[in-house]
C-alpha cells in the first residue's frame, strides 16, 4: 500500500480506495486478515486515527469486519451491489474517461488499450503472485 | 472528558508592544494530534512557549491537564515532553550522561525505549554532544523527550533542517509513541507532507488569530480554491463577504479566494452571484491551501 500526501484524495480515502481495489480485483478475499491500525499506521508512518477511520468507514460500508480481540478481516458476505445504480455509476465514469482521453487527443483503440493495462494491474498481478505461491 | 492542552484566549505581545498573539483558543484531546501552522513569525513558537510555562500570557488562560504550567510546574512537565526549535543539549556530555540525568528526573523513564531509540538512530551513548550532527542531536533531543513516555509531547519545528530520511525516522518515533501511549502531540512545521501525515488536525495562525482549525480530512473535502478573473470583483472584502468565502487575495491578473463547499456548487454560486463566467474550483492538497489563506498578494 502507498499513500501520497500530495494526493488529492484525503490519506484516510487513499487507504480505503486500495483496499476495495484489492476486494475487487481479488487480492484480498473475504475471511483474509488485515493488518492491525497499529501495523499499518507504523507501517505507512501515518497517525494511527486515520487508519481506524478508514477502516470504520469501510466497516460501515460492509467491506470489513472487526472481530473483538482477533482483528479485522475482509467482510464474509460483500456488500450486495445494487445493479441498476452500479451500472449507471460504471457508465457516468466511462462516459467522464472518454471525454478526458478525447480532450487529450487519444482515440478509442487507445483507450481500450488502457483500460485492459487497468484490468491487468487489478487481477493480472493477482494471477501472477498465486503463481508464485 | 478535561482536554490535554487548552489555551482560552490567549494574548501576547512582543515587548516592543507589537502584538504576536491575539485571542488563540482551542484545545487538544487525549490522544489528539494538532498540526500548528503559520508562517514565521505567526506565533506558533510563543504559544508553545506558552503552553511550557517559559512565557506566561499577557491575558487569557493555559492549562495543561488542568492545571497551570507556571504554577503546577512539576506536576505538569513529569507528564509532558518537549523539544525546542533550537534545542540546546549541554556540548560537553555524552549521550550517555544526559540520558542518565533524565532518568534521574523521570521516574517513568523507560529503559526498553531508550536503547530502542538509541539503536534505531545509531547513535553511541559514549559519543559527545558537541561531536553530533545536526541530525544526530535532534534525535537526541527527541529521545529525552519521549524516554518517560509522556502524554503530552510538544515539538516545535521537529523536522527544521532535518534530510528527508532523518524527518522520517522522526515521524515513525512519534507514531510509535502515538499507538503505544495514546499521547496526545501538538507539533508545529513547516512541512506539509508530514503535517499530512500524522496531523489529525490542523490549527493555522495568522495575524495573531486561528484562521483554520479543522480536521485535516474535512479540510480536503470541505474547502477549495476558486478562481475568478480580476475584473469580477472590485476588492477582496468583495468576495470575503460572499457566505463561505474564507480569504480572498488577488495573484497577477485573477482572484484566488478559499471557499467553504464543494468545487462544483461554489462554482455555481460564484457565477450565478457575480454574474461572472469562467470562474474555476478546485480542490487542493494542504500546501496550497497554506499559501492561498497567508500568502501575500501578488
Amino acid at each position: 500500500m502507498l499513500i501520497n500526501p500530495a494526493d488529492e484524495l484525503p490519506i484516510y480515502r487513499q487507504i480505503m480506495r486500495q483496499i476495495t481495489e484489492a476486494i475487487a480485483g481479488g487480492k484480498l478475499k473475504s475471511g483474509d486478515k488485515l493488518l492491525s491500525h497499529r501495523e499499518l499506521s507504523e507501517q505507512l508512518v501515518i497517525a494511527p486515527l486515520t487508519v481506524k477511520k478508514a477502516y470504520d468507514e469501510l466497516e460501515l460500508l460492509g467491506f470489513i469486519e472487526t472481530a473483538r480481540g482477533r482483528g479485522t478481516f475482509v467482510a464474509a458476505k460483500l456488500p450486495v451491489p445494487d445493479p441498476d445504480a452500479d451500472l449507471e455509476r460504471v457508465r457516468q465514469t466511462a462516459r467522464r474517461l472518454l471525454a478526458q482521453a478525447y480532450l487529450a487527443g487519444m482515440n478509442f483503440e487507445q483507450v481500450r488499450e488502457i483500460l485492459a493495462d487497468a484490468h491487468e494491474h487489478l487481477i493480472g498481478t493477482h494471477k501472477s503472485e498465486k503463481e508464485k505461491a | 472528558m478535561t482536554p490535554i492542552l487548552e489555551f482560552e484566549n490567549i494574548a501576547r505581545s512582543y515587548t516592543s508592544g507589537v502584538p504576536v498573539l491575539d485571542g488563540v483558543s482551542f484545545a487538544l484531546a487525549p490522544g489528539e494530534v494538532v498540526g500548528l501552522l503559520g508562517r514565521n513569525g505567526a506565533g506558533k513558537t510563543t504559544l508553545i512557549r506558552i503552553a511550557m510555562g517559559m512565557l506566561y500570557p499577557h491575558a487569557g488562560a493555559v492549562r495543561v491537564f488542568g492545571q497551570s504550567p507556571i504554577e503546577n510546574a512539576v506536576a505538569v512537565k513529569k507528564r509532558v515532553g518537549y523539544v525546542a526549535e533550537d534545542q540546546v543539549l549541554p556540548p560537553g556530555s555524552s549521550i550517555a550522561e544526559l540520558t542518565a540525568l533524565h532518568r534521574y528526573l523521570f521516574p517513568r523513564w523507560d529503559h526498553g525505549l531508550e536503547a530502542e531509540l538509541l539503536e534505531r538512530f545509531a547513535l553511541k551513548p559514549e559519543a559527545r554532544i558537541k561531536s553530533l550532527s545536526r541530525g544526530q542531536a535532534r534525535q537526541v533531543a527527541l529521545l529525552c523527550a519521549v524516554c518517560h513516555r509522556p502524554e503530552l509531547l510538544i515539538l516545535d519545528e521537529p523536522a527544521g533542517g532535518l534530510d528527508p530520511a532523518a524527518r522520517r525516522e522522526f515521524l515513525e518515533t512519534s507514531i510509535q509513541l502515538l499507538n503505544r501511549e495514546g499521547s496526545s502531540i501538538l507539533f508545529s512545521s513547516h512541512h506539509m507532507g508530514d503535517v499530512e501525515r500524522i496531523g489529525g488536525r490542523v490549527v493555522l495562525l495568522d495575524g495573531g488569530k486561528v484562521r483554520l482549525d479543522r480536521d485535516l480530512d474535512r479540510l480536503r473535502e470541505d474547502l477549495c480554491v476558486a478562481m475568478l478573473p480580476r475584473g469580477s470583483a472590485p476588492d477582496s472584502g468583495t468576495l470575503e463577504r460572499i457566505p463561505g468565502c474564507l480569504h480572498a487575495r488577488p495573484v497577477f491578473d485573477d482572484w484566488h479566494a478559499v471557499f467553504e463547499g464543494a468545487p462544483e456548487a461554489v462554482e455555481r454560486r460564484l457565477n450565478d452571484s457575480l454574474g461572472v463566467n469562467g470562474t474555476r474550483c478546485v480542490r487542493v492538497p494542504l500546501e496550497e491551501l497554506f499559501i492561498e489563506m497567508v500568502g501575500s498578494d501578488r
